[in-house]
């Protein structure tokens, strides 16, 4: 009697396992094959046949609003195409689901993607090469040619010899300061280390009232610490070699100045609000380093209040981290959708359509020529506060993309908020930050 | 005959099975496998190797040994107060009347509310400046406390948070067997002059142990695998410096973040086997000590 229950169960456990077995030959072999076909195949992307591209996004709000607009703008001039928007929620979430759908083998055809998660799909080869289709006949046109792309944004979809990505919503850190505390006080925007840490003292004080803190940090402090190695002259990591760099004099100078400010109570951290946005409208903070992209939730949130941004403060040496998202395209697609979504992709970050997007948001233009144009250019004249991003194009630089940077991040993690949080001295986080770092690198090695 | 009846048993059965063998034994399976992945191509299934690495992984590694004991500070922390707490609120429910079951779906609320709307509700009442409790605390004389920002309160709050939540699903439990205790027993202890508290330990006690049991056990299971809570309160983080780092958060941060499926499989089954152990020592002990 048992015996036969069990028998049917695993019976029917068999039949699963064969049904998932299946699956794979077939997915496998579209993979290898997608490969070579591409080169020859999307030269004919004058798609005859209806298509329908998904695209999985993290969007929400204006940002969702807008890129609904521009899709179906998209479509209405592409009529064999249809672009299916599914918003994941937010990027983890999206992150996830990515993972189960290359599992399963359901990816979108593309989707947003962080180039750190590029490197995992391209070491398991889940995504497109798309060197061919960009140097290919359907490539740039001339007057919004792909190396117009500002280089910071290229390198960071480039591995190797191939491009896995196009940039979309890119952001940087800027330093968002409120006026009227600082006129108040005859200062103005700091540029150095120095400054800020002096305007930070001053503006620590009772104003109108409120126990203002003159200077924020957010809670992912850990995610910017490199931004703050290499202002004070040093490296964070060797991405050819794999090897941590920050733990040096410079790496303790960044350590020290931001532990000093945090101690004395010149500065604090974003702590239970989450993000500075809040404190920083309220009026508890007189400024902090933020990403660009709050650029339109502090917009939102002022009120009267008068505020501004500003270039990142240099110590050594100037240097603002690139962030944000590329649009990356999973191997498991026919080429008539890749080429039909690689035409959106382009679409996307057209000259006009960069600046329309980066109005609407906060996010950068990413075209050279965009950032130049007079349409930007009359622009950030008018929107004072979208003028620092703007200007830190030269100094910019990208994440650390390298199989298990995920865990080096969270060890770093780990070990800076016993410094932010827990009273620990500099010296002893940098130390055991640059151990547990190069541990976590040396794993996934 | 009897091939037959088991034969239709299983034809009904079959959909609740189908579903089981999907979403829990197929992947009871898979990962059982995975946890002896050594070198492997997650996305195609092809595994050059097979080997105990994984596990070798977590018995050197300080991070998964810290998940364990998080694990355990909150078992120990959670289970014994929110069995002791709810038993007595069943109690005083069960002793009156008038409103009884205003205050049972009182108790009940926070357990069917979505847990990360809870944690946001707790996240302000943790707040350091804002919150209620350090306000309420402060009628004490005591100074605000970082619950959410310090490794050293980080895991108070996350139990704070738990007992409050699953209170309300033990009082309905405790609340049923006492109700299944005759008025009998209790009559027949009053005729022996016994008082109040002679009659709570010797009838009410001794009649309540298989419920008290059941408790135990699903709070001891539950409990050790505790993360909801943990990622809605710390907003997608296992608290300052993982300090309310447990064995699922772990997992779930070597699976989705790292992509490190064995280890995360690997870590999965050692939850799996403590689990396992420690429920075997609670039907072991039930054996002996309920003993009617």
């Amino acid at each position: 009697m048992k015996k036969f229950s069990l028998l049917v169960f695993l019976l029917m456990v068999s039949v699963l396992l064969v049904a998932c077995g299946d699956d794979k030959e077939e997915g496998n072999a579209s993979n290898a094959a997608s490969g070579d076909k591409k080169q020859t195949e999307t030269a004919k992307t004058e798609t005859t046949e209806p298509v329908e591209i998904e695209f999985w996004h993290a969007m929400n709000g204006d940002h969702e609003v807008w890129l609904e607009d521009a899709a179906a703008k998209f479509s209405e001039e592409n009529e064999n195409i249809t672009v299916k928007l599914v918003n994941q929620g937010s990027y983890g979430d999206l992150s996830q689901k990515l993972l189960a759908a290359a599992k399963a083998k359901t990816s979108p055809t593309i989707a947003q993607a962080y180039a750190e998660w590029m490197t995992e799909y391209n070491a398991n080869n889940l995504v497109v090469d798309l060197a061919p289709m960009i140097n290919g006949e359907n490539g740039f046109p001339a007057d919004a040619s792909y190396e117009d792309i500002s280089e910071v944004f290229r390198v960071d979809n480039t591995f190797g010899d191939k491009v896995l990505g196009l940039p979309f919503n890119k952001s940087t850190r800027v330093l968002f300061y409120n006026k009227d505390y600082f006129e108040a006080n005859g200062l103005t925007a700091p540029t150095t280390w120095d400054e800020l840490a002096a305007a930070a003292k001053t503006l620590t004080k009772e104003i109108d009232g409120k126990q203002v803190v003159g200077m924020g940090f957010e809670n992912g402090l850990a995610h910017e610490i490199s931004m703050w190695f290499e202002q004070a002259g040093g490296d964070f990591v060797d991405e050819k070699e794999g090897k941590v760099l920050f733990n040096t004099d410079a790496g303790l100078r960044a350590l020290t100045f931001i532990d000093t400010m945090l101690k004395d109570g010149s500065a604090r951290m974003a702590g239970e609000d989450g993000y500075l946005s809040g404190p920083f409208t309220r009026g508890d903070v007189a400024m902090y380093i933020g990403s660009s992209a709050g650029l339109a939730y502090v917009a939102k949130d002022a009120g009267n209040m008068n505020w501004s941004t500003a270039p990142l403060p240099k110590d050594v040496e100037a240097a603002a981290p690139f962030q944000g998202t590329n649009i990356t395209m999973f191997a498991n697609s026919t080429e008539a959708e890749q080429a039909a979504a690689f035409e959106f992709m382009k679409y996307l970050i057209t000259p006009e359509n960069t600046v329309d997007w980066a109005k609407a948001t906060g996010y950068l233009p990413v075209r050279e020529s965009a950032q130049q144009g007079q349409d930007w250019l009359s622009f950030i004249e008018e929107n004072e506060a979208y003028q620092a991003g703007n200007a830190q194009y030269a100094d910019g630089f990208i994440d650390v993309r390298l199989p298990g940077s995920y865990a080096m991040k969270n060890a770093i993690s780990v070990e800076l908020d016993k410094m932010l949080f827990e009273g620990a001295t500099p010296a002893e986080t940098l130390e055991a930050m640059s151990t547990k770092a190069q541990e976590a690198l040396d794993q996934a090695k | 005959m009897k091939l037959k009846e088991t034969a239709k048993a299983v034809l009904y059965l079959s959909p609740a099975l189908l579903i089981i063998g999907v979403f829990t034994i197929y992947p009871m399976i898979k990962s059982f496998f995975m946890s002896f992945y050594a070198e492997y191509d997650y996305f195609n299934d092809v595994v050059h190797r097979y080997g105990f690495d994984n596990f070798v992984y977590l018995w050197n590694d300080a991070v998964f040994h810290k998940a364990l004991q998080n694990t355990f500070i909150f078992v120990l922390g959670v289970v014994p107060v929110s069995i002791l707490l709810s038993l007595w609120i069943a109690l005083m429910l069960n002793s009156i009347t008038f409103l009884n079951k205003f205050f049972r779906t009182i108790y009940f609320i926070p357990f069917v509310t979505s847990v990360v709307a809870v944690s946001i509700v707790w996240r302000w009442i943790f707040h350091s400046n804002y919150g209620i409790m350090n306000y309420f605390l402060s009628w004490f004389g005591v100074d605000p406390i970082n619950w959410l920002t310090s490794t050293e309160w980080a895991m108070p709050s996350l139990i704070i948070l738990s007992i409050w939540k699953g209170l309300g699903y033990n009082i309905i439990i405790f609340l049923a067997g006492l109700q299944t205790i005759g008025d009998t027993y209790y009559n027949a202890a009053r005729i022996d002059g016994a008082n109040r508290w002679n009659r709570f330990i010797h009838v009410t006690l001794p009649q309540l142990a298989p419920t008290t049991f059941f408790v135990s056990i699903i709070s001891i299971i539950g409990s050790f695998k505790v993360f909801d809570e943990i990622y809605a309160l710390f907003d997608g983080k296992a608290g300052p410096s993982n300090s309310a780092l447990t064995v699922v958060y772990y997992v779930f941060d070597k699976f989705y973040g790292e992509w490190n499926f064995g280890v995360a499989s690997a870590a999965a089954y050692v939850l799996f086997a403590i689990i396992f152990v420690f429920t075997l020592l609670q039907f072991y002990v039930s054996k002996k000590k309920i003993t009617y």
